[in-house]
């Protein structure tokens, strides 16, 4: 345990009041709309990867701290974050996307948003001819 | 959208800057077909927010360098691409992501079938098929460049996947949900029905007394800490985050919540750019215990002028009270909002 001056028995009875106050107050309901907004996938984000400033942060840790919903999501976020790491530089190196099954999936993903499967057919080439693109954009307009 | 409280002459000093990502940008990315123009429309909006932050001093124009540097412009510029409906966009976008995107469902969903779902759903809201005024509103153009394109994509997967889950079971969505969430700082009052016989009311009225005085002086200790001591304290004991899961919060070196807390414990933390480990989170814990017992006893000494030996039953009855079993978790739980409704509690399977 850490240097605080606490004796180990009073910091594991403070930590046990804590525990339960601080799940209790949790349970209790709200007096008023408190947490009348939540944030927004891009402050959350962000704020679990540690990436807000500090003038971004104070709104966002006030927020936090007050509305049980939003923290959950950050806390549910830090989870999947630490489960996956690791994992993933792995599972990509072994992921070696098959041509083919990158023309499967395109093909399939692109009939579902631009509702043609024509979109596949640039999936191997760059873009050259931007007035083709818009064409296409057109079309879809 | 820019509002009164940030001058276009303000925005205007920064162009240069943004001209200078742009141009990175564009090199990086030549055939996404983003324009400088909206590239640079969505960094004012970005900065707008920032300027206008909640907060009491107006941000130094260092401060605005370091938020532009800040900004993951190459993810931002690919997100514009996307949303503006540029098909080589969505083609590198397909290939970078997505075998990430399906990681990150098949982590999440219970299902193989659930996690293909989810992925398929959030292309078709990543590319948006709901149309105002004439234009596609494309779930990217919420995207900001605060954090990585990868962050955010999680976060729009789990969120997801919880619509999923409670459209499935007939509840609300979490956009729903907005107006109908919320806890705060609900006051506590013990409800305490007399044992019969074994104590005199005397006592009781005693112990109610004690109780009480607890309990407010519990909240004014908690009240009393700093905002990131409180996220701490709930972080490790409401949502049950793991040392180490704290830890990763607080891994750059940049982020505000380890500034705090390095700030707090300056004098003994001898490598305060290094890696944050269980151990640190741990000492940033103990010290806000040790905060919390300090205001708790001051509080029953000065504001209920309490003796040593009564705050000594004070402190018992919490230990009592406040345990699983005791009265006060028993009274929370009746009273109880359970806002994520039974098996949304936790969406990350242990690995």
């Amino acid at each position: 345990m850490g240097n605080t001056g606490l004796e180990n028995g009073e910091n594991t009875r403070i930590q046990g009041i804590l525990d339960g106050y601080l799940a209790s107050r949790q349970g209790l309901k709200s007096s008023a709309g408190e947490t009348s907004f939540h944030l927004d996938e891009d402050a959350l984000s962000a704020f679990a990867e540690g990436n807000l400033t500090q003038r971004e942060s104070l709104p966002v840790l006030d927020h936090l701290v007050a509305c049980k919903f939003c923290r959950h999501k950050t806390a549910e976020l830090l989870r999947l974050d630490l489960a996956l790491a690791g994992t993933f530089e792995d599972a990509e190196r072994a992921d070696t996307t098959e041509p083919s099954r990158i023309s499967a999936v395109l093909s399939g993903l692109l009939s579902k948003i631009f509702g043609t499967t024509d979109g596949a057919v640039f999936a191997h080439e760059d873009k050259d001819d931007p007035e083709k693109t818009e064409d296409t954009d057109d079309k879809d307009k | 959208m820019q509002t009164s409280a940030t001058s276009d002459e303000r925005l205007n000093k920064f162009e240069p800057r943004i001209e200078e990502i742009f141009a990175s940008c564009s090199a990086n990315a030549p055939n996404f077909g983003v324009t400088r123009e909206v590239f640079g429309a969505s960094i004012s909006n970005s900065l707008v927010r920032f300027l206008n932050a909640p907060v009491e001093t107006p941000a130094t124009d260092d401060e605005v360098i370091e938020f532009l540097g800040q900004l993951q412009s190459d993810d931002l510029f690919l997100a514009i691409a996307c949303s503006n409906g540029n098909e080589r966009a969505w083609w590198e976008f397909d290939q970078q992501h997505r075998s990430y995107l399906e990681r990150v469902a098949r982590q999440l969903a219970k299902t193989d079938v659930d996690a293909q779902e989810v992925v398929d759903c959030v292309y078709v809201e990543l590319y948006g098929t709901r149309v105002v005024d004439g234009a596609r509103l494309s779930k990217f153009a919420t995207y900001s460049g605060r954090g990585s394109l990868r962050g955010w994509l999680r976060t729009v997967i789990w969120h997801s996947l919880v619509d999923l889950h409670r459209a499935s079971h007939d509840e609300v969505s979490l956009d729903e949900m907005t107006e109908t969430v919320g806890e705060g700082a609900a006051h506590a009052t013990f409800a305490v029905t007399p044992h019969g016989g074994e104590a005199t009311m005397v006592d009781e009225i005693a112990r109610d007394r004690y109780r009480r005085v607890t309990i407010d002086s519990l909240e004014a200790a908690f009240s009393s800490l700093d905002e990131h001591e409180k996220l701490l304290l709930l972080y490790y004991h409401v949502e049950q985050l793991k040392l180490r899961e704290i830890a990763r919060l607080v891994e750059n070196e940049a982020s505000p919540l380890r500034g705090w807390f390095q700030r707090k414990l300056q004098s003994r933390e001898k490598n305060p750019s290094g890696r944050i480990h269980e151990s640190t989170v741990m000492r940033w814990l103990d010290k806000s215990y040790s905060k919390v017992l300090k205001h708790f006893r001051s509080e029953l000494e000065t504001m209920h002028s309490l003796s040593t030996e009564e705050i000594e039953i004070c402190l018992e009855l919490a230990t009592q009270d406040l345990a699983p079993s005791g009265i006060f978790r028993n009274l929370s739980s009746a009273e109880a909002l359970d806002v994520e409704s039974g098996d949304l509690g936790s969406h990350v399977k242990e690995s």
